[in-house]
């Protein structure tokens, strides 16, 4: 990196830091209202984890049909300018509506208006790793495109796992993959800032009971989301350890959620409904298949929630109350879970071919200690704090810094969606204060 | 194509409303109620809309049935609709009449933007009826 | 005619291509009159779609574009957005449905949905062979938003859109704002409570020069549409002049002979026909309640504010946009659900907030200390039976929240939850957590087998088959019982009627699209907000203010609307001038003109909503909608006949 030569410095109104479905949102009506908006993701793409589902409840629309054109629209916007893969190192408040971010913007070493997405770097390179986007179910390359509806759907080579054997260089046709590239640093200087860092995921290697990790059948619901995904790895759901199609699947609830041994006491407001959701799709794919959900709750609490459970117990989904202690595994692969059946009062056993952890939702932690001057404060469970949470849901510890979507707290997409306009509109207010 | 056509049960045509019946029709597509493929929708923007010689066009052309996936009371464009969209089938019917049609080959309901599985009883009792009388 | 039209046949990623043959159906249109380029694309919604849909159209100078694909409710827009960027006027874009109404319809009939796919892509070319290009009609805007209900949700909205620069009439039917949170003290999420959280809110309306608050005050008709409705509002008068001598008030409160049950307490006290909810309730002065006022001029004696004179007005109101946040209203069990109605210490649970506020230090009810609470959930959601199949959302949590604070602010209270399954979702499961921890006992019966309650001699008992310990049948001897009821849309909802807002299922208001749409409906420029559109917390409440206040706000901001140009048209030469369609037309569109000599009707543009009522009633067929003419719509009819 060339040290000497002087930092670039741009200009905006509003930073969004985190491209998921509420920061799109948040940076949809503001751009909307005529404010120019600087996106910053730190993924290859975005879209945040809805582009990645397969469909949603309660409507079941399809998540990519509803994430693809609002990505899209956000990304031709003439008012939103969208750096991917970009960090966020250090933000400062000057004053009022006096902002100063420096950002960082790592190397895709592809230049991204020359990519045309034709594949052909994938399949020339030689190296294969696991890929996370798809949860690793399968493998990627070292050249890759992160998914077939990323946004850009441009290609980026994994730094850390190439060889530089330069095959992908020779076959791109119109060589815009650049080994040259550097990481670039930007001085930004920004009015208002949204956060809508959205939210991670629990690991289940926390709960080494349950085997994930260990036993291959044992899958996180994110994965599952994955094998039933429009974009799917497989054409089919199917057991990652033998490939075989599962006919028993049993879900975990509340795994790393309503659990203090895990550090979090929370439920988080999501799980339960996804897995309904999931069940109802797998009763589709495998119209054979049992399935099995193991609950303390059922959360079904918003609007279509409690008919879209109802309509899961009608096809047939069974519904099991009971807190799951153990998993082991069977030779064949078939799992078996130890279980205390509330109902019965007993400790029972039962056999599934496939176990999915429907995981909880955990803070993102991180993006609070780039904040220089001011505190940006974090709520009992670190999540970002609501100061005024009845009245101005969207504002934080920090006047011109707003919080949007699952950087609060667990929520559904429409929630997130209402919540990424609430952020919108008390920027807007707070922008506006200035020019009065 | 080899073997003929594939559908070839009663052809329905079905007009209905962009804001209140065609939501519903959707609907019933999403929720997988099943109804015979044979049904075709044309959605305009309100019940009340429909000129008689489209009707009379489409079954003159090949359709053996008109349904009208009215707006009823819910109609975005007010409440005279229900009365104006009865004016349209009686003048229609009255025009069947004339021409020596079965006037119950038109046939109309009010579908509201939920009323999904009604409207797929609706086509499917229609269909019904129109293969038995195509039979007879 | 078009002759470069440019077909697009989308998979969905299998939600259409798994049950139809995307390929065939390219096949079978290809060579369709006009069509120039047919193909098939994963997800035509998609930004590497779209790029290359406008590379086509710039490309190859296509001159129509049809996209077969999902609902038109989804992505009409989205394509037409597509066309636009390529230069194309987008009413040279027409959208085929597949998936709603092909793929997923008949997902148990592959060849069947197949077929039908092959002819609506046939009609949509059809249509699009004949498609003209137009433009938008522009409208001005007015600067103003209407929002109806001075609730939270209304006050909020109110605030955010006059901050951000619009003119903002807030219309409350009752003589006081603050709508349902009033009626409650402590409010869970924070410790601030439901009189602090209105007056705050109450403080920023009033200090805002550009909110007008009518209070006493409904909408009864309205006229125009987005960008410029009329309004007309009716303001019944408090009977009160602006100034008011508390001792006066209250000594003519003490004279008033009428007493009527008071409604903000849930009737279980009562009021007088002149009256304030609380003392230093917003606006602070009282009004009086004509339909229950005898006249009997008692406390116009003892006051000199009371003002008999005073009249109902009517005002004519000019706003773009409508924001509709109308709240719910509580659920009012049955005679005899749960022993409401029948026995005498069964209660709701808005009853039980009004109870708390009551008493001091010993929690009272009808002059019985209350130490053992039985409290059952879910009344009047998730029923079996009736019609309120969902769940209202704030009552495990806000139920759960007041026991606790019941528990710390008496002495040996004893807090028995019959529930359904507790659904403190979120952060909220810590209270239910704390409760458990003080001691709360929570027993749990599936949907159909509800507890039941019983007066046996002087005692009230709640029994339960409880799950939770192996279905046996448990009773607890009770000295109050709380009805957990839910959210139900209000009672008198005709502005719902009036406006034409649709309902959901649960029959709260409709939003278009719960993820791409939330705060919109249907009817343009009026957007929802609040617990008008389904069971929401304060919280949930005011995101949802906020996004609406945004969505109504850009339809006034700019001061100009661009409509849609598919209006009504005459055809001169045909038209004779009978008035039929003067006639039939909702809106008023029409006009006689004279025109070369002869008199016929002319369509003001910008008046007309396309509905196409006019249509059927014109003798000499001389009227259209400009992209729905006859032969739109008989050349579809054409297209959808296989092998015709
Ligand atoms: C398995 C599963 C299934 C689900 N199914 C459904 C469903 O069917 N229906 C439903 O309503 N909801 C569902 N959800 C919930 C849904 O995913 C969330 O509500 C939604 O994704 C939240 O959006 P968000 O924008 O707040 O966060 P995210 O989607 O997490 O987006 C946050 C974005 O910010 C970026 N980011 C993070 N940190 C930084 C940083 N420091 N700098 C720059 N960028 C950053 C991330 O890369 C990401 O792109 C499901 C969730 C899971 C896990
Ligand atoms: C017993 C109970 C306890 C609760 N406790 C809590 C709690 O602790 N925490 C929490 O977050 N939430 C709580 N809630 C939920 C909370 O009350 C709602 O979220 C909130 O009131 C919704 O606000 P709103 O403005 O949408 O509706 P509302 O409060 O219902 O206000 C609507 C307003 O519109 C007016 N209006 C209606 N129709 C018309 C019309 N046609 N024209 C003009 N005006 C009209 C009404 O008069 C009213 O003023 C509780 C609810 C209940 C029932
Ligand atoms: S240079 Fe790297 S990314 Fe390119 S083909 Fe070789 S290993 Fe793969
Ligand atoms: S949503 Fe359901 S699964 Fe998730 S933590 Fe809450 S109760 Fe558990
Ligand atoms: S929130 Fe709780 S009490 Fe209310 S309806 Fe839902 S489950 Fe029942
Ligand atoms: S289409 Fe006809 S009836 Fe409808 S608003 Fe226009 S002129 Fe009036």
């Amino acid at each position: 990196m060339n040290m000497q030569e002087p930092r670039k410095t741009l200009e905006y109104d509003v930073l969004v830091i985190g491209g998921g479905i509420a920061g799109g949102e948040s940076a949809i009506n503001l751009a909307n209202l005529g404010y120019k908006v600087l996106l910053v993701e730190k993924d290859l793409s975005i879209g945040g984890k809805m582009i990645l589902l397969s469909k949603v409840f309660p409507t079941l629309d399809c998540a990519a049909c509803i994430t693809t054109p609002k990505v899209s629209e956000i990304a031709r916007h003439p008012n939103i300018t969208i750096f991917t893969g970009t960090e966020t190192r250090k933000i400062t408040k000057k004053g009022e509506h006096r902002f100063e971010v420096d950002i960082l913007q790592k190397p895709r070493y592809v230049h991204i208006e020359d990519c045309t997405g034709c594949q052909l770097c994938e399949e020339a390179c030689p190296v294969s790793v696991t890929d996370e986007y798809q949860y690793g179910l399968v493998g990627r390359k070292a050249a890759f495109i992160p998914f077939s509806i990323a946004s850009p759907r441009v290609a980026a080579i994994d730094i850390e796992n190439c060889t530089l054997c330069g095959a992908c260089e020779r076959v791109c046709p119109t060589n815009c993959i650049d080994f040259t590239m550097t990481e670039e640093e930007f001085l930004v200087k920004v009015k208002a800032i949204v956060v809508a860092t959205g939210f991670n995921l629990f690991d289940p290697l926390k709960i080494p009971r349950y085997g994930y990790g260990k036993f291959r059948n044992v899958l996180t619901s994110m994965q599952m989301e994955r094998q039933l995904a429009p974009t799917r790895p497989f054409n089919t759901v199917l057991r990652p350890g033998d490939g075989k199609l599962p006919d028993n699947i049993a879900y975990v609830l509340c795994t790393g959620s309503r659990d203090k041994s895990v550090g979090n006491p929370i439920c988080s407001q999501i799980c339960c409904m996804y897995s309904i959701k999931q069940a109802q799709l797998l009763m589709g794919a495998l119209p054979m298949a049992d399935i099995t959900i193991y609950y303390l709750h059922i959360r079904a609490f918003g609007k279509g929630f409690n008919e879209f459970y109802v309509q899961a117990q009608d096809m047939g989904v069974e519904f099991v109350k009971g807190k799951v202690g153990k998993i082991t595994e069977k030779e064949n692969g078939n799992l078996i879970l130890r279980y205390e059946d509330v109902e019965a009062g007993t400790v029972q056993e039962a056999e599934h071919d496939m176990v999915v952890l429907s995981v909880g939702v955990l803070p993102n932690l991180g993006i609070s200690d780039v904040f220089e001057n001011e505190k940006l404060e974090l709520d009992p469970f670190n999540f970002i704090n609501q100061s005024d949470m009845l009245a101005s849901p969207a504002k934080t510890s920090i006047e011109g810094v707003f919080v949007a979507g699952t950087a609060s707290g667990p929520m559904d997409i429409p929630d997130s969606i209402l919540s990424g306009g609430a952020a919108s509109a008390e920027t807007t207010s707070y922008l506006r204060r200035e020019s009065l | 194509m080899a073997g003929g056509k594939v559908n070839d049960g009663p052809r329905i045509l079905v007009f209905s409303t962009d804001k209140i019946s065609d939501p519903a029709i959707d609907m019933a597509g999403l929720l997988k109620l099943h109804y015979p493929p044979t049904v075709y929708t044309i959605s305009i923007p309100c019940s009340s809309a429909v000129k008689p010689r489209w009707i009379l066009h489409a079954l003159e052309q090949g359709f053996d049935g008109v349904f009208i996936a009215a707006d009823g009371t819910d109609c975005p464009y007010g409440e005279s609709c229900t009365e104006k969209t009865g004016q349209v089938v009686s003048t229609t019917m009255q025009m069947m009449k004339d021409k020596g049609m079965d006037p119950a080959r038109l046939k109309m309901a009010a579908i509201c933007s939920v009323c999904s599985e009604p409207f797929v009883n609706h086509v499917k009792s229609f269909s019904e009826y129109l293969r038995k009388s195509s039979n007879s | 005619m078009k002759k470069k039209i440019g077909v697009y046949i989308c998979h969905c990623g299998g939600n259409i291509s798994d049950y139809v043959d995307v390929e065939k159906v390219r096949e079978a249109v290809k060579n369709e009159e006009g069509v120039f380029l047919a193909k098939t694309t994963m997800f035509a919604c998609a930004d590497s779609n779209q790029k290359e849909m406008v590379e086509d159209i710039r490309k190859e100078a296509l001159d129509g574009v049809v996209v077969a694909s999902c609902s038109p409710k989804l992505h009409l827009l989205t394509f037409r957005g597509v066309v636009e960027r390529a230069g194309m006027n987008k009413y040279n874009y027409v959208h085929a449905n597949i998936r709603e109404q092909v793929s997923w319809a008949h997902s148990d009939n592959k060849p069947g949905a197949t077929e039908k796919a092959i002819q609506v892509v046939k009609a949509a070319i059809a249509k699009v062979r004949h498609a003209e290009a137009l433009e938008p009609i522009k409208v001005k805007s007015t600067k103003a938003v209407a929002v109806i209900g001075a609730g939270v949700a209304g006050m909020r909205a109110a605030i955010e859109l006059a901050e951000a620069g619009a003119e903002v009439y807030l219309i409350e039917r009752e003589y006081f704002v603050g709508g349902r949170t009033a009626q409650w003290d402590d409010l869970c999420i924070t410790e601030e409570t439901g009189k602090e959280l209105v007056t705050r809110l109450y403080d920023e309306v009033m200090k805002h020069k550009h909110v007008t608050l009518f209070t006493g005050a409904e909408l009864v008709d309205y006229s125009g549409s987005v960008g410029n409705f009329n309004l007309k509002v009716k303001v019944t008068p408090r009977y009160f002049k602006l100034q008011c001598s508390s001792d006066e008030l209250q000594k003519a409160i003490e004279v008033c002979p009428v007493e009527v049950p008071d409604e903000f307490n849930f009737n279980i006290t009562t009021r007088k026909a002149i009256y304030h909810n609380y003392p230093s309730e917003y606006p602070q002065l009282p009004a009086i309640d004509m339909k229950n006022c005898t006249r009997c001029g008692e406390c116009e004696k003892v006051c000199s504010s009371v003002d008999f004179s005073q009249k109902t007005e009517m005002l004519n109101l000019k706003v773009g946009s409508i924001l509709l946040a109308t709240g719910f209203d509580p659920y009012e069990p049955k005679k005899g659900e749960f022993g409401y109605g029948e026995i005498d210490n069964v209660v709701t649970f808005p009853q039980f907030k009004r109870i708390v506020h009551y008493c001091d230090d010993k929690l009272m009810y009808k002059g019985k200390e209350i130490k053992h609470i039985a409290y059952i959930y879910c009344v009047g959601s998730r029923q079996v039976d009736g019609e309120n199949k969902y769940c209202s959302r704030y009552c495990c949590t806000a139920n759960i929240h007041t026991a606790i604070t019941v528990k710390k602010k008496y002495k040996n209270i004893y807090n028995y939850h019959f529930n359904r399954g507790i659904r403190t979702y979120g952060k909220a499961e810590v209270w239910y957590d704390e409760s458990s921890r003080l001691g709360d006992i929570y027993l749990q019966s599936f949907e159909d087998h509800p507890p039941v309650v019983e007066k046996r001699g002087d005692q009230t008992f709640v029994k339960i088959r409880d799950i939770l310990t192996t279905d046996k049948e448990l009773e607890v001897a009770a000295d109050l019982v709380v009805l957990v009821t839910g959210m139900v849309p209000r009672a008198d909802n005709s502005i719902g009627n009036l406006l034409k807002v649709p309902k959901g299922r649960d029959k709260f208001f409709n939003e278009i699209h719960m993820k791409l749409r939330p705060v919109e409906t249907v009817i343009d420029g009026v957007t929802i907000a609040g617990a008008s559109q389904g069971p929401k917390n304060i919280m949930e409440s005011m995101n949802s203010a906020l996004a609406a206040a945004t969505k109504s706000f850009s339809l006034v901001d700019s001061g100009e609307l661009a409509l849609e140009p598919t209006v009504a048209r005459v055809n001169e030469e045909a038209c004779e001038w009978c008035g039929k369609c003067e006639e039939a037309c909702p809106y008023s569109a029409f006009e006689k003109v004279e025109k070369n000599g002869k008199t016929i009707a002319k369509v003001n543009a910008a008046v007309c909503k396309g509905c196409g009522m006019c249509l059927p009633v014109c003798p000499e067929n001389a009227l259209d909608l400009i992209g729905l003419s006859d032969e739109d719509v008989e050349s579809m009819i054409d297209a959808l006949i296989p092998n015709a």
